[in-house]
C-alpha cells in the first residue's frame, strides 16, 4: 500500500469547505443551469421586426405581429415576435439565427397559468418575472448561422488604375455572388428604404437559384438602369439591411449588378417583352437622364409615343456627363438606353428646349411634358478672384471630359468640396495630369473636418489611394492672381464652425491661420443648380415656385396641368430617386391621359 | 498517428488520412474493408473502446458518411474511421460483434437515418421516436416544419405579418393620384 492511499481518505476532507455542486434545498430552490434554453427574452429596443426567427422556427412557434407604440421605420418593420408555448421545443434556433442578437433564452423554467392563451406571448412586450434574468441561453459570439463577412469585391489597386479610367470595381463571379446571396435572409427590410422599392430579396434569391433571366425581369419591374444603379448606386438599401447588425450588410448593389452583367442586353429586350398597343397619346420629355428616361421607359411600355429632347449627344445625363467612367464605364450606361429606345422611346440629341425648339411649341404638339433637366449649373463661391477663366466649375470640366473635349490639363490645381463631385473631379485630373505629366498635384480643399465629410467614406479611401492631398477644415477666401493675370492658387482660412445656433450657414474662420495652395486651376465643385431658362418668361411667371424650385405636387405635377417634373431638378438627389420620380411621373401622366371609368 | 497510418497501410488499403490533432485522426474506408480493420485496431493496435458512432447525410451526393471513433485508453488517442455508403437503400455490415454497444448506436442510426444493420439486435425496436411513421427525421430531406404543420394542431386566433408587405402598408403604399 503507497503512503497516498493511506492518506487519500483525509484528502478528501478538504471537500467540506468547497460550495456544494448540489441544491441545498431541491423542494423549493431549483435553478436552471447558467446556460439553460428557458422562456424567451427579446431586447426591444435591439429587435428590428425582421422574421428570420419565424422562418428559421421548425415548429411554427413563431408568429411576427404589430406592437402598440412600436412603429414601422426605415430598418425596423415594427413587428415583433409572438412564440406559441403549445408548440415550442425550446431548440433555441431561434436564438442562434437572431440578426441582431436580441433574442435570447432565460434559464428560468416555471409558469404556471390556468389559460392555456396566456402561454402565447411576445417576450420583451409582455412582461415577464425572467426578463431580467442574468443566467439562461445566449448564442456564442463566433457561432453566428449566417456568414457575417461580406465577399470581398475585386477591385483594380492604384497602380493598376491611375493612369486611365479603366473601371475599377471588377464584379462578382457567379461563385462570389452566390456566396454573398446566400448570407441574405430574404427578410425584405430593406425594399422600403430603396426609393424604387426593388424586389430585392426576390432577386437576390434569383442569384441563388441562378436564375439570371428572372433576376432581369425583377430588375425590369421597378428600374430600367440596372447597369447603372448596379455600379453607382448610392445603396441606401444597405443601411436598413438586416445583416448590417451583426456583420456587413448584404451588398445588394454588386448583386444587382451581377445579375444585369450576366445576361446579354438582347435577351434582356426579349425577356421584358412588347410594349403594350399604341394609345395615340404623345408625350414629350425634356432632358435624358435617368428620371426622364425612366418615365419614357414606363410611358412607352404603356403604349403612349414618347418623344425625348435632350441637348448633348448622348443620353444618361450626369450618369453619363458626370460620373467618371472609371466608376461608370460609358458601355454599360448605353445599355441601360438601348433597352428603353428598343421600347419605341425616340431620343432627339443636340436638342435643346428654349433654344433649339420652344416650350410652348411642345405643349401644343404633345399630350404631356415632362421637366427632367437635372442641375446642370455649378454654383460658384463668389471669392474674390472667382471670375478668372481658369477658375472652372466641376461639372463643366466633367462634361468636357467625357465630351472628349481637349482640356488644359493644369500642372497643379485645387479642388474647393468635400461631396462626391468634388472626389471625381479630383480623381479624373489626377489621371489626366498623370497622362500628361507623369505625377500627380492635386489638392482638395473642403469645409467640414474629416469626422463630417459630406463625400462617401470609400470615395475618400480611394481618392487618398490617388494621391489626392485632401485637406479638412478649409474655408476658400480668395483666388490669388498675380500682377500679370496668372492664377496662383487659393487662399483658405482654417473652418471654426459652419454653421450658427439655428443650424443656419453661417461659416467662421480663424484668419490667423491662413495657406495658399498652388495651384494654376482652380475648380469649384460646391453644388449644381437648374437652369430653367428653357421655360422663357411667360412660363415661368405663370409657373408656381417653392424657394427656388418648380413647385409640384406628390405624382410630380406642376401647377400646369399639361407638366409634369422630375429628378434632382425638382427632388434629388441621386440617380435611384430619380428613377423613382420617373416612375410616379409616368404613373400619374397615364392616368390623366387614360379615360377614368366613370365611377359609382 | 502517422506511423500508426503507414503501418495499416501495409495491410489495409486505405483512403484518405486526416491529423486533426496530435491525439486525434480519421481515415476514410471502403464499407466492406471496415470490419477487418476495426477488428485488426481493436486486437493489434490498442483501440479497445468505441466512442460513438455516427452519420451524416450528404444528400446531394446521395451517399451517408459514417463515421466509427474508436479510442486507445493507454496512448489516449482517438481515430475516427469514416465509411460512406449509397443513401437508397442504405445497409452497412454490423459490428455489435466487435462491440456490443455497437448495437445500440445501430439501433438509433436505424431509426433516425433509415440505414439498415443486418443481423443487428433489436434494430427495429423503438429507439426514443415511439410510434414513428414519417420518414426518418434526420434525412435532410425531412421537412421538420412541414411534419410539425401536418402533426399538431394550430390553436385558434394565431396570425402573423409579413414584414415587407406590413412596411410597405405603413409607410409607402399606392396612395393613388392625389
Ligand atoms: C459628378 C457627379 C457624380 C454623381 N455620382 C452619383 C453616384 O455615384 N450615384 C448616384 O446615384 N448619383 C450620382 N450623381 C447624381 C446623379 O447623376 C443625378 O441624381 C441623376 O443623374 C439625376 O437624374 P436626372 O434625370 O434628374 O437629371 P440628369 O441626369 O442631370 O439629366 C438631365 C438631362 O437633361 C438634359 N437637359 C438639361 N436642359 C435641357 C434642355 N434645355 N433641353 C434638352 N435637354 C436638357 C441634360 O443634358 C441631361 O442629359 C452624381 C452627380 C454628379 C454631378
Ligand atoms: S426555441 Fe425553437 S421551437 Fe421555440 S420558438 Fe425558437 S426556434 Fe421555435
Ligand atoms: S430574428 Fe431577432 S431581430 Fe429579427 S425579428 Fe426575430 S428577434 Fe427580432
Ligand atoms: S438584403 Fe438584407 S434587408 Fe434585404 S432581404 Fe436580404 S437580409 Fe433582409
Amino acid at each position: 500500500m503507497s503512503i497516498s492511499d493511506v492518506l487519500s481518505p483525509f484528502t478528501a476532507w478538504k471537500n467540506l469547505f468547497r460550495d456544494p455542486v448540489t441544491i441545498k434545498d431541491p423542494l423549493n430552490e431549483r435553478p436552471g443551469a447558467a446556460r439553460y434554453r428557458g422562456f424567451h427574452k427579446n431586447d426591444m429596443d435591439k429587435c428590428i421586426g425582421c422574421g428570420t426567427c419565424e422562418t428559421i422556427c421548425q415548429n411554427g412557434a413563431i408568429d411576427m405581429l404589430p406592437v402598440e407604440g412600436i412603429p414601422a421605420v426605415q430598418g425596423d418593420s415594427g413587428l415583433r415576435p409572438r412564440i406559441d408555448y403549445g408548440r415550442c421545443c425550446w431548440c433555441a434556433l431561434c436564438v442562434d439565427v437572431c440578426m441582431t442578437g436580441s433574442l435570447t433564452m432565460s434559464n428560468e423554467y416555471k409558469w404556471v397559468e390556468s389559460d392555456p392563451d396566456l402561454f402565447r406571448f411576445t417576450p420583451g412586450v409582455d412582461k415577464k418575472y425572467w426578463d431580467n434574468a442574468e443566467l439562461g441561453y445566449q448564442r456564442h459570439d463566433e457561432k453566428h448561422l449566417m456568414p457575417v463577412a461580406r465577399e470581398e469585391m475585386p477591385e483594380l489597386h492604384p497602380e493598376a488604375r491611375l493612369d486611365s479610367f479603366v473601371e475599377i470595381v471588377q464584379g462578382y463571379n457567379i461563385e462570389q455572388a452566390k456566396l454573398e446571396a446566400d448570407r441574405c435572409v430574404s427578410c425584405g427590410l430593406c425594399i422600403a428604404t430603396c426609393p424604387a422599392h426593388m424586389a430585392i430579396p426576390d432577386y437576390i434569391k434569383a442569384v441563388r437559384d441562378g436564375d439570371y433571366e428572372r433576376g432581369v425581369q425583377l430588375l425590369y419591374e421597378t428600374n430600367p438602369f440596372s447597369q447603372v444603379c448596379g455600379r453607382v448606386c448610392t445603396h441606401c438599401c444597405e443601411d436598413s439591411c438586416a445583416a448590417r447588425h451583426e456583420g456587413d450588410p448584404i451588398a445588394i448593389r454588386w448583386l444587382k449588378r451581377h445579375i444585369i452583367d450576366q445576361v446579354p442586353q438582347e435577351k434582356v429586350i426579349e425577356l421584358i417583352g412588347k410594349p403594350a398597343a399604341p394609345t395615340g397619346k404623345k408625350v414629350a420629355i425634356i432632358g435624358a437622364g435617368p428620371a426622364g428616361l425612366t418615365a419614357a421607359f414606363d410611358l412607352a411600355r404603356l403604349g403612349h409615343a414618347v418623344t425625348v429632347y435632350e441637348a448633348q449627344a448622348a443620353g444618361g445625363g450626369m450618369t453619363r456627363y458626370g460620373i467618371p467612367e472609371y466608376r461608370l464605364p460609358y458601355n454599360a450606361l448605353d445599355r441601360d438606353i438601348a433597352v428603353i429606345t428598343a421600347m419605341g422611346v425616340e431620343i432627339k440629341y443636340n436638342q435643346r428646349v428654349g433654344t433649339d425648339i420652344t416650350m410652348q411649341q411642345l405643349e401644343a404638339d404633345y399630350d404631356a411634358v415632362v421637366l427632367a433637366i437635372g442641375l446642370h449649373q455649378g454654383r460658384s463661391t463668389r471669392i474674390p478672384g472667382s471670375d478668372h477663366p481658369q477658375v472652372r466649375k466641376a461639372v463643366d470640366l466633367l462634361r468636357q471630359i467625357t465630351a472628349g473635349e481637349t482640356i488644359d490639363v493644369p500642372k497643379s490645381m485645387v479642388v474647393i468640396g468635400g461631396g462626391n463631385v468634388a472626389m471625381d473631379i479630383a480623381r479624373s485630373m489626377a489621371r489626366l495630369q498623370l497622362q500628361h505629366y507623369g505625377e500627380i498635384r492635386v489638392t482638395l480643399t473642403a469645409l467640414e473636418d474629416k469626422a463630417h465629410f459630406l463625400a462617401d467614406p470609400v470615395e475618400i479611401k480611394e481618392s487618398l489611394e490617388e494621391q489626392i492631398n485632401i485637406l479638412d477644415s478649409r474655408g476658400p477666401q480668395a483666388c490669388v492672381i498675380d500682377d500679370n493675370g496668372k492664377l496662383l492658387g487659393l487662399k483658405t482660412w482654417k473652418v471654426l464652425s459652419i454653421f450658427d445656433a439655428e443650424r443656419r450657414f453661417a461659416p467662421k474662420y480663424d484668419p490667423a491661420d491662413e495657406q495658399i495652395h498652388e495651384g494654376e486651376m482652380i475648380v469649384e465643385a460646391i453644388g449644381q443648380m437648374a437652369d430653367v431658362s428653357l421655360l422663357g418668361d411667360a412660363l415661368t411667371e405663370k409657373l408656381e415656385w417653392n424657394r427656388g424650385r418648380i413647385q409640384i405636387d406628390p405624382n410630380g405635377r406642376t401647377s400646369e396641368n399639361w407638366l409634369w417634373s422630375a429628378g434632382d431638378c425638382v427632388k434629388g438627389p441621386d440617380v435611384i430617386n430619380a428613377v423613382a420620380d420617373g416612375h410616379r411621373v409616368a404613373t400619374s401622366i397615364h392616368r390623366a391621359l387614360t379615360p377614368q371609368e366613370a365611377t359609382a | 498517428m502517422q506511423q500508426l497510418y503507414d503501418t495499416l497501410t501495409q495491410r489495409f488499403s486505405l483512403g484518405e488520412f486526416t491529423r486533426q490533432r496530435a491525439d486525434l485522426a480519421f481515415i476514410t474506408v471502403e464499407a466492406v474493408r471496415l470490419h477487418a480493420l476495426l477488428r485488426h485496431l481493436r486486437d493489434q493496435e490498442g483501440f479497445t473502446h468505441l466512442v460513438l458512432l455516427t452519420a451524416v447525410d450528404w444528400l446531394e451526393d446521395g451517399q451517408f458518411q459514417l463515421t466509427y471513433l474508436i479510442n486507445n485508453r493507454a496512448k489516449c488517442q482517438d481515430l475516427g474511421l469514416r465509411v460512406m455508403i449509397a443513401r437508397d437503400n442504405a445497409s452497412m455490415e454490423s459490428i455489435h460483434d466487435l462491440w456490443a454497444a455497437a448495437a445500440t448506436y445501430q439501433r438509433e442510426l436505424r431509426e433516425m437515418f433509415g440505414i439498415d444493420f443486418p443481423g443487428s439486435p433489436r434494430l427495429m425496436d423503438d429507439f426514443i421516436l415511439e410510434g414513428w411513421n414519417a420518414a426518418p427525421p434526420y434525412r435532410r430531406d425531412f421537412d421538420t416544419l412541414e411534419y410539425s404543420r401536418a402533426t399538431y394542431r394550430e390553436r385558434p386566433g394565431r396570425e402573423t405579418r409579413d414584414p415587407a408587405a406590413h412596411m410597405k402598408q405603413q409607410l409607402y403604399g399606392d396612395k393613388g393620384d392625389v
